[in-house]
């Protein structure tokens, strides 16, 4: 670098000039839209507010025991936990078998694209169109108890409040999967072919080239995908509450999910608001995230990986 | 444009010596399901485009047919018709146009310069701010809808479009700047220097040099902001209230109670499909770029 350090270090002190305000923009709206109102909603858990009209009294960790000991948060929690522990494993798997599959086969790349596009769709129009699918009423059956009818089964009550929780996991392994195959196909894509090569003269099946090969060469991939999949699984709401519930109003508690759960105690239609106890559930929210993903990093332990 | 993608592209894959590829019968069912699978999404689609040309009792007892009974009575757009007259949907199709589309633009128009000045002007801690940025993509938005709600209705911005404009713009932030700043990170170095050596001043860099360099970011940024603000719900549903400003999302839920009440399933089907339909057509069209898009952040 033999450029005349005046002229270089007046540059970089321009470029530095510079910083502050093409960040200011976005930092200012990053801060007064999310970064405070987090603060604010864990301050306000720290409440009993009804909302509007009411005035804030600090109560502790009351808004936090009441909270837990609800059956409604219960399900609410438990749900959540199934969507992202059990949706989660289904969806992995299912992507690593396509992995395994699709890495030499023709039109790969069409069928990526087809499996990758409930992505793009709404979820509250995938919940309204799966409600579809999933209805149960005798003569008028919707797709799946169709198809069940015609191969001489009985049709399942999918929708009902207990079973709604596996219908919806079902779907969104469905609807999900493709994402999380095109993440993985493209991890796989950088793989060097002469590995794979090796691995055919040697002989090996399809699992042992994902076992030895694959794997192991995608595994801080795996680990952001992972952590993806934790995030979105813990924001599920219009795909169950369009699902299980009528439409408008929260559905049955068996149903719920922590997303419904501060949406119901703060905007829901039915029984007065409680804005305390929802925000102590959106704080419980954040803590269950953060878990999630301090675990996930720690299990897939690479440095390699950014977020 | 072309930066980012060449680096991107795959190793071209050499074709397998003849007979080195095994038929093993755990293959041929792998590509079996592969396939089932596939063909069961094309169907879903099918199902619905056809379902919006049907009347209810076509919809639920012959799943598979094309449409008939509205094209016998002479009315085949007859569910188009009811949901974008009848229950609002075509004003909430302007509306959402309008405010998409305002909202994607700002985004970008906002991340791209902080993008470039956490990526490209040296500043120490910038790398503690990405990450700090970043952090809120992890935030569901439940965990900040109270006090924005409440501090917006003292503002008087609740059941208001330029008020859900502004959280649109403010919450998909940390994504954008996240994309962006991967897109910045990955162009050369050479033009931003040579352009310095030329007497170029920082402020010009930016906007003559690197920010035509990251246009393929900006564009797919602006597509990913397009796809994610169309079908959004939530917001919409906590911060509108009224009929007049509701957005696609809003309308489709709040039609859905009253179309199964009323038996008008043909009407909420083609509502469905005018939510779903231009996110199709654009998924279509720019696949590959929405595709490279989303995994860009993952797949580093």
């Amino acid at each position: 670098m033999a450029r005349p350090a005046g002229r270089q270090g007046a540059h970089l002190a321009g470029k530095r000039r510079l910083f502050w305000p093409l960040l200011a923009p976005a930092m200012a709206l990053y801060l007064i839209f999310l970064v405070v109102p987090t603060v604010i909603t864990a301050v306000l858990s720290l409440t009993s507010w009804a909302g509007a009209g009411d005035t804030p009294e600090f109560t502790g960790l009351d808004q936090y025991r009441e909270l837990l000991g609800s059956e409604s948060f219960q399900h609410a929690f438990l749900n959540t936990l199934a969507y992202i522990v059990l949706g989660g494993v289904g969806t992995f798997v299912l992507a690593f078998l396509f992995t395994m599959v699709l890495r030499d086969m023709r039109g790969g790349r069409l069928v990526r694209a087809v499996l990758f596009f409930p992505n793009i769709v709404a979820p509250v129009a995938l919940g309204m169109f799966l409600g579809f699918v999933f209805k149960y009423q005798p003569n008028k059956q919707g797709l799946a108890n169709f198809l069940l009818e015609g191969v001489g089964l009985d049709a399942v009550q999918f929708l009902r409040p207990e079973n709604v929780t596996y219908a919806v996991i079902g779907a969104l392994i469905w609807a999900s999967s493709g994402f999380y195959i095109t993440i993985l196909m493209a991890a796989v894509d950088r793989i060097p072919p002469y590995l794979y090569e090796d691995a055919e003269l040697a002989g090996a099946s399809p699992w042992q080239k994902f076992r030895n090969v694959t794997l192991p060469l995608t595994w801080d991939v795996v680990g952001v995908a992972g952590v993806l999949w934790t995030i979105n699984a813990m924001k599920i709401f219009e795909l169950v509450f369009v699902l299980a519930g009528p439409g408008t109003y929260s559905p049955p508690i068996e149903a719920w999910t922590l997303g419904i759960y501060v949406f119901d105690r703060s905007f829901g239609t039915r029984g007065t608001p409680a804005y305390g106890v929802a925000c102590a559930c959106a704080v419980l929210m954040i803590v269950l995230v953060s878990v999630f993903v301090v675990l996930l990093r720690r299990l897939m332990r690479r440095d390699a990986i950014q977020f | 444009m072309s930066t980012t993608d060449t680096t991107r592209r795959p190793p071209r894959r050499p074709k397998p010596a003849p007979g080195s590829r095994r038929t093993s019968p755990v293959r041929v069912l792998g590509m079996a399901v592969v396939l089932l699978f596939t063909a069961f999404n094309l169907f879903v689609l099918y199902w619905l485009l056809a379902s919006s040309f049907k009347t209810p009792v076509e919809i639920f007892t012959q799943p598979f047919q094309l449409p008939r009974q509205w094209f016998v009575v002479g009315k085949p757009l007859r569910n188009f018709i009811y949901a974008w007259s009848q229950a609002g949907f075509g004003s909430a199709f302007l509306t959402t146009v309008l405010l998409v589309a305002a909202a994607a633009v700002t985004v970008v128009l906002i991340s791209a310069p902080a993008a470039y000045a956490l990526t490209r002007l040296g500043f120490r801690g910038s790398n503690g701010m990405t990450n700090f940025i970043a952090v809120g993509m992890g935030v569901p938005f439940q965990t900040v809808i109270i006090p924005l709600f409440v501090g917006m209705s003292e503002l008087g911005l609740t059941n208001n479009l330029f008020g859900l404009y502004l959280i649109y713009v403010a919450l998909s932030l940390p994504f954008t700047v996240f994309l962006l700043t991967g897109f910045f990170r990955s162009l050369p170095d050479e033009m931003e220097e040579a352009a310095a050596i030329d007497g170029a001043s920082p402020v010009r860099t930016f906007v003559s040099i690197m920010l035509p360099l990251a246009s393929g970011g900006l564009i797919t940024a602006l597509i990913l902001n397009t796809i994610g603000l169309w079908n959004e719900t939530l917001l919409a549903i906590v911060f509108l209230q009224d009929n007049a400003n509701f957005t696609l999302g809003r309308a489709l839920f709040t039609f859905y109670g009253a179309a199964s009440y009323q038996s008008e399933y043909g009407g909420l089907i083609a509502g469905i499909t005018i939510v779903v339909l231009p996110m199709l057509l654009l998924y279509v069209v720019l696949a590959r770029r929405i595709i490279t898009g989303l995994t860009l952040g993952a797949g580093k």
